[in-house]
């Protein structure tokens, strides 16, 4: 058994950086406009399909991998503008339902389109096999998704703390009012801060497609622990959610190593642990990246 | 004569069901530094506010420059050159002074830079990587009034700048604006220190339960005690 810690342990960090990528878009959308966006998961399972459906048209999966998120944010901005606006003055509990209510549509017309069953999805021949990394040999194609995830998240961090669209970004989630009496259109900031967390779902959901498989309700899977990495990491922090995601991953395959019957559980231990020794979550009183 | 830069007429605002704003009228020419008096409550944040458009009117017209703004959104009016330093300063806390500044850069070109204002305010320049929440408050009322400065307005709207702050900081604040009066930056100042601001003011208006009740030169406002407190209530003459 303990020969499988440290792959079990690799698999609980890709695992994470998952839940990471997942509840930073959660966070952005959360942070700035109070909409809890119960959709997520579906944008993450369409660009998934998006990319399924590309790459079965002989587009390389590297054009996928950018082209079906960013098909992804272009629906998720459409529906910003439409659908999510209107309901940003009233209490995040209508957001809160007309995206689950949305997010229950998504997964009726994934199955029309792409059928109720999963569709196999697998990465490049470049990727397949496994790596070795001295220790330990692994799977290339999960090695590659860290890196992704790795990258994406620090091409974020740079947009929010260097340039003057990241720093007005943050300034509105402090306060918005402010920020348009100094000359920012807060309806650019809202749609492409939306924008940005669907092309974090969007790039998870297709690198997800092709490590946990792909059917109508894989990215709602995601969506729940995503959520408890929130609160986890604290609300408002978007390393907070690194940092959750990560252990969440971590106390999940460690549980599926030692006591295979609670995995499902450990999350929500883990939850209630921190929460009752720091009720703000972990990070929640930091400011976004510092 | 020439249009005023600022005219606001028969102004109507609500908050929810709530009326705020009785026909409110106002107008504030070219470099001219205008006051707006009155007690708690009396409606000046809200007449600011439906100006600059972050509580819209229901009815009335607000028009500057020449054009129509009513009910424009906020960051439209900013763009034509309207600043505003907000009652509480409403610092972007967890983001440091220069970032601070930086938000107000719009490329409107103009006398002030954040190099200008750093220089003109040298605590500022001292302060420049600090988080904007650990400043103290009058700190926090310089940076206010620096940011607006970034964004070089024509008009610039100032609420309650003393409020809370020590006298000899107060007297900074009130320094600056003097200089800035002196550069033709048109000011519309609500103060609950009257004589305060009476003292900078070209003209002046009082308002109580949401209306404009006087309206005039403020020397001579500043120099009639009486009148000042029988327009604001016994104890709004001070300092």
């Amino acid at each position: 058994m303990f020969h499988d810690l440290a792959p079990q342990l690799f698999n609980g960090l890709v695992l994470g950086a998952f839940y990471a990528i997942v509840a930073i878009g959660l966070s952005l959308i959360m942070n700035l406009t109070g909409t809890i966006n119960m959709a997520h998961g579906s944008f993450m399972t369409l660009a998934g399909y998006l990319a399924y459906s590309l790459v079965l048209r002989g587009t390389s999966f590297w054009f996928a991998l950018i082209a079906a998120p960013l098909i992804a944010v272009i629906v998720g901005i459409a529906v910003e503008r439409t659908l999510v606006r209107p309901l940003y003055r009233r209490e995040p509990f209508y957001s809160l339902l007309m995206t689950f209510g949305l997010s229950l549509m998504a997964e009726e017309i994934f199955r029309l389109i792409w059928g109720p069953n999963g569709v196999p999805f697998s990465a490049p021949a470049a990727l397949s096999g496994a790596a070795s990394l001295g220790f330990m040999t692994f799977p290339t194609f999960r090695i590659f998704i860290v890196v992704v995830l790795v990258i994406t998240i620090s091409a974020l961090a740079f947009f929010l703390t260097r340039t003057r669209f990241g720093l007005r970004l943050r300034a509105a989630v402090q306060d918005t009012e402010m920020i348009a009496a100094l000359g920012t259109n807060t309806q650019v900031l809202y749609a492409v801060n939306f924008g940005l967390g669907i092309f974090l779902a969007g790039i998870a959901g297709v690198l997800a497609a092709g490590m946990l498989g792909l059917s109508p309700t894989s990215g709602n899977a995601l969506l729940m622990p995503a959520f408890v990495t929130v609160i986890i990491g604290g609300m408002g922090s978007l390393f907070g959610s690194i940092v959750g995601g990560l252990l969440i991953g971590i106390a999940i395959s460690m549980t599926t190593l030692f006591i295979p019957a609670a995995s499902e559980v450990s999350m929500y231990v883990l939850m209630a642990i921190v929460l009752s020794v720091r009720p703000r979550g972990l990070f929640g009183e930091e400011g976004i990246f510092g | 004569m020439s249009e005023p830069l600022l005219s606001v007429e028969g102004l109507y605002t609500n908050y929810g069901k709530i009326q705020i704003l009785r026909d409110v009228s106002l107008t504030v020419g070219a470099g001219e530094v205008v006051a707006l008096l009155g007690l708690n409550g009396a409606g000046k944040t809200t007449t600011m506010r439906s100006i600059i458009g972050l509580t819209p009117p229901r009815a009335g017209r607000v028009r500057y420059g020449g054009r129509d703004i009513t009910r424009w959104p906020a960051y439209k009016v900013a763009r034509l050159g309207v600043g505003y330093v907000p009652e509480g300063r409403r610092m972007f806390r967890d983001l440091t002074t220069l970032e601070n500044l930086q938000l107000a850069e719009n490329g409107r070109g103009g006398a002030w830079t954040i190099a200008r204002v750093l220089e003109q305010l040298p605590k500022l320049g001292e302060l420049r990587g600090r988080k904007s929440g650990r400043l103290s408050g009058g700190e926090q009322e310089m940076l206010s009034i620096g940011r607006a400065l970034v964004s070089n307005p024509t008009l610039l709207l100032v609420d309650e700048p003393s409020q809370g702050l020590a006298p000899l900081i107060v007297e900074d604040v009130y320094r600056i604006l003097r200089e800035l009066k002196a550069t033709g930056v048109a000011i519309l100042l609500v103060e609950q220190n009257a004589l305060l601001a009476l003292h900078i003011a070209d003209r002046a208006y009082v308002m109580d339960s949401g209306r404009i009740v006087h309206g005039g030169p403020a020397a001579e406002l500043a120099a009639d005690r009486n009148r000042i407190r029988t327009l604001m209530g016994l104890d709004a003459a001070v300092g």
